[in-house]
């Protein structure tokens, strides 16, 4: 539900997840992920609407990578996404959503006693495949609009068997058009169909453990709307809206032999702002060839 | 650390990089229509002539006549202005360029915004009912007023049909009185906004500041504050433009606050207060229709919601006995069970189930729902686009918002009227797997309340505009289908709400012709 959601759920996962491709390896999975919420923070109000029931979101996100170097690697993202409400009378809304190109790099690594500090900086850039609204939400597919990111992590891979990470990352998000001539949000009616999207930032430590074919990553999200409204007292959520969350995601990687690898995960959102307390589950197949 | 130099230039490239996407583009946007200063394109002398809406003719409150131009009084008024004018900070300076667009377009803005912050209908309570609106408790959870479309025509209406009586009162004491504007009388005062041959006394800027605040506190009175200082800022801009001294301002408040008063007091008895009607009222409308054999509309909204202003039919109208109301009512819906209304039915269903991009776009520029400035706002909006191109001077553009909101107000009364004689289901109702891809209104479906409101619209600006008439009808048949796109609607509520807004439109119509206006 927010301008980042579209990259900060999936994609920045393979953004910010610090794992660099080997040279000319090429990555390729295919992710499912089932997010739901049934209650809602209107503003900072906590609620359920009989209108909504249970919102879903499905998604399937094809993403690639490429290492280029052993120290540089590019991904590409691109989910199709469908809506639905189980209650009320509100039609949910499907297709494909915003194509995220991102590349990322290893900018030093110091080896200590107990491990390896890395750092890295990534960039992303994202842009609407399709024609779809930002204005029917939560039910349309995403927030419409461009948008480009730049990523900072940190990491530590410990000569044992578990791993840190810190990342932050700021997203700037391009304004969006509306196919209405006026809107009112953040107490102003603005007449244009032109809405100033906030930028946003998000942070994220992440701990886990790695041993033979297993990784297992627990992930504590934060991002922060810069900017934006509340959703007023019975109102629908607005694209520009200040939408903030504190989530806690965990995952489980297992790699097969021949290049494949299966992950599961899962999500769940602690406190929001002008967001759904989603809970998220999803799982994927990725198949690595080395040329 | 192993930073060699050309690390740290690719780690200064990466960071400013960064650094350029955060800062690097100006994304604001300004929430208003642009207003430049209004030069208006006529005088319109004779206004103090023209018939009056509401009341009994130009001289029902009188203005005392105004001291000479040479009486130390009013060389005083002028000096003070001359002091003001020295000294004007920025914030005047902008109060003045804010106003100099237009005093009854500002206000009409205004009154846009007002609407849309306050059209949400209550949130329910853990019980499963819903608090209604409390006009003695306007800043509560939930707010008074719930500015739906029927009460935001009703604003709309009162707003600009007050501003009309007004001013033609104003202009016949203006010319009257002939007491020219202080940039005119002492050319050493700077005129900071346009000044035209237009008598000053008592001040066109102050009769509207005092008028629509006066009506506007009475429809939104949680927003008393804002609008008090908005009417505030107008009078003081008139003042520190050159454009009126404080007599005129005093002159034109006192008048703008007595014809006020008139319409507040018709606001307060004209039906409004017992809309919502009861339970067991409107229990009673779906029971008789039951017992024609039809379906009766029922609340999709869970838990369900009491039917909106069930009884707004029976409101007074501007132009239209209670008996023409009923007598311009149209004709029965199909029967819920004949094979039309199966037919229609599936049409809404196919409709949405195939809907274009473009379709969608089209039922989302018109939705015009929960948290807007309503159908009759987007038609103010469309409206004031034209008026300022036009450079109507303020009696001008209040007659046009007057007619056009007139004619909104009587189509909204005519269709719940119609809406709640019928108590027709919607679509979705009719069939549970039609979901729609903008909210539903929880209120019977037949006839449409857009295609009536844009109907009526349509024809009103048709008649002030006539070189656009073509426009205006494409808009009015696109509003109607929109709602055919939104699943909201059948074809034959959009049918028969276009030619109801057409009947409707001819009240106001024979009214605007006969007014005496050129």
């Amino acid at each position: 539900m927010v301008c980042a959601a579209g990259v900060s759920t999936l994609a920045s996962q393979a953004v910010d997840d610090g794992d660099l491709l080997p040279r000319r390896m090429l990555s390729t999975s295919v992710v499912y992920a089932r997010d739901s919420w049934d209650q809602y923070w209107e503003g900072t109000l906590k609620r359920q609407n009989g209108n909504i029931g249970t919102l879903t979101t499905q998604s399937v996100t094809w993403v690639s990578g490429y290492g280029v170097t052993d120290r540089l690697s590019v991904t590409a993202v691109l989910p199709y996404v469908w809506t639905e409400a189980s209650q009320g009378t509100l039609h949910g809304l499907r297709g494909v959503q915003d194509l995220t190109v991102g590349a990322k790099y290893r900018l030093l690594t110091e080896d200590t006693r107990h491990g390896a500090i890395s750092a890295f900086v990534g960039a992303a850039a994202s842009l609407p495949m399709s024609d779809y609204t930002p204005d029917f939400l939560p039910l349309s597919i995403g927030t419409g609009g461009g948008r480009a990111a730049g990523r900072l992590t940190l990491a530590f891979q410990s000569n044992a068997w578990w791993f840190a990470r810190a990342s932050a990352a700021y997203t700037w998000c391009s304004n969006v058009t509306l196919d209405r001539a006026a809107y009112y949000t953040d107490g102003q009616l603005y007449m244009t169909n032109e809405v100033a999207m906030p930028n946003v930032v998000d942070y994220s430590l992440s701990a886990g453990v790695t041993r033979g074919r297993w990784r297992i990553p627990v992930t504590l999200v934060q991002q922060r709307t810069l900017g934006g409204g509340d959703i007023r007292r019975q109102d629908m959520p607005f694209v520009s809206d200040r939408m903030d969350f504190t989530r806690i995601d965990a995952a489980v990687m297992y790699a097969l032999p021949k290049g494949l690898s299966v992950r599961v995960g899962a999500g769940h959102v602690l406190a929001g702002r002008n967001v759904g307390q989603s809970t998220t589950v999803s799982s994927g197949l990725s198949y690595a060839i080395q040329f | 650390m192993r930073f060699s130099s050309s690390r740290d230039i690719r780690w200064a490239a990466a960071a400013s990089a960064v650094a350029l996407m955060v800062g690097g583009c100006d994304k604001a946007v300004g929430p208003f229509e642009v207003l430049p200063p209004l030069e208006a394109a006529g005088l319109d002398a004779t206004a103090g002539n023209w018939r009056m809406i509401v009341l009994t003719g130009p001289t029902q409150v009188t203005v005392a006549a105004p001291s000479a131009t040479t009486s130390a009084g009013y060389v005083a008024e002028l000096d003070a202005i001359k002091s003001a004018q020295r000294n004007l900070t920025q914030a005047q300076r902008n109060a003045i360029a804010y106003w100099s667009g237009g005093g009854v377009l500002r206000w009409n803005q205004f009154a846009r915004e007002l609407v849309a912050r306050y059209n949400l209908p209550p949130a329910p309570r853990s019980d499963g009912t819903y608090p209604a609106p409390d006009a003695e408790n306007p800043f509560a959870d939930p707010n008074f007023p719930f500015a739906n479309p029927p009460y935001a025509a009703r604003a709309y209406s009162y707003l600009s049909a007050a501003q009309y009586d007004a001013l033609k009162a104003a202009w016949h004491w203006k010319f009257q009185y002939n007491r020219p504007s202080p940039a005119k009388v002492d050319n050493t005062i700077a005129a900071l906004m346009p000044v035209s041959e237009l008598p000053a006394y008592p001040s066109e800027d102050a009769v509207l500041s005092g008028v629509s605040a006066d009506v506007l506190r009475a429809l939104f009175p949680a927003a008393v504050e804002e609008i008090t200082l908005k009417a505030a800022e107008q009078r003081n801009a008139a003042l520190w433009s050159g454009r009126a001294t404080a007599s005129d301002v005093a002159a034109g408040l006192a008048l703008g606050k007595a014809i006020a008063a008139i319409f507040v007091a018709r606001a307060g008895t004209d039906g409004m207060r017992t809309a919502g009607g009861t339970t067991a009222q409107w229990q009673a409308i779906a029971s008789a229709v039951t017992a024609q054999g039809e379906i009766a509309w029922v609340s999709r909204e869970i838990p369900p919601r009491p039917p909106m202003l069930p009884f707004f039919g029976q409101v007074r109208a501007w132009t239209m006995a209670p008996s023409d109301i009923v007598a311009e009512r149209p004709a029965s819906p199909p029967s819920t069970s004949s094979q039309q209304m199966r037919d229609e039915v599936s049409e809404v269903r196919r409709t949405v189930e195939g809907l274009s991009r473009q379709q969608l776009a089209i039922a989302f520029k018109w939705n015009d729902g929960a948290g807007t400035y309503t159908p009759p706002g987007h038609w103010n909006d469309i409206a004031a686009e034209l008026i300022r191109d036009a450079r109507m001077g303020e009696v001008r553009a209040a007659r046009t918002f007057a007619y056009l909101n007139m004619a909104m107000h009587d189509a909204a009364v005519g269709c719940w009227e119609a809406k709640f004689a019928y108590y027709n289901p919607r679509p979705s109702q009719m069939d549970a797997s039609i979901k729609t891809p903008i909210g539903l209104p929880n209120f019977p479906s037949y006839p449409s309340g857009h295609s009536t409101f844009s109907a009526a619209a349509a024809a009103v600006l048709s008649y002030v505009f006539p070189d656009r008439a073509a426009d205006f009808d494409a808009m009015r048949d696109e509003a109607g289908i929109s709602r055919l796109y939104g699943g909201i609607h059948y074809t034959s509520d959009i049918v028969a709400g276009k030619a109801h807004g057409d009947r409707i439109a001819t009240y106001t119509l024979s009214l605007a012709r006969s007014d005496g206006a050129p």
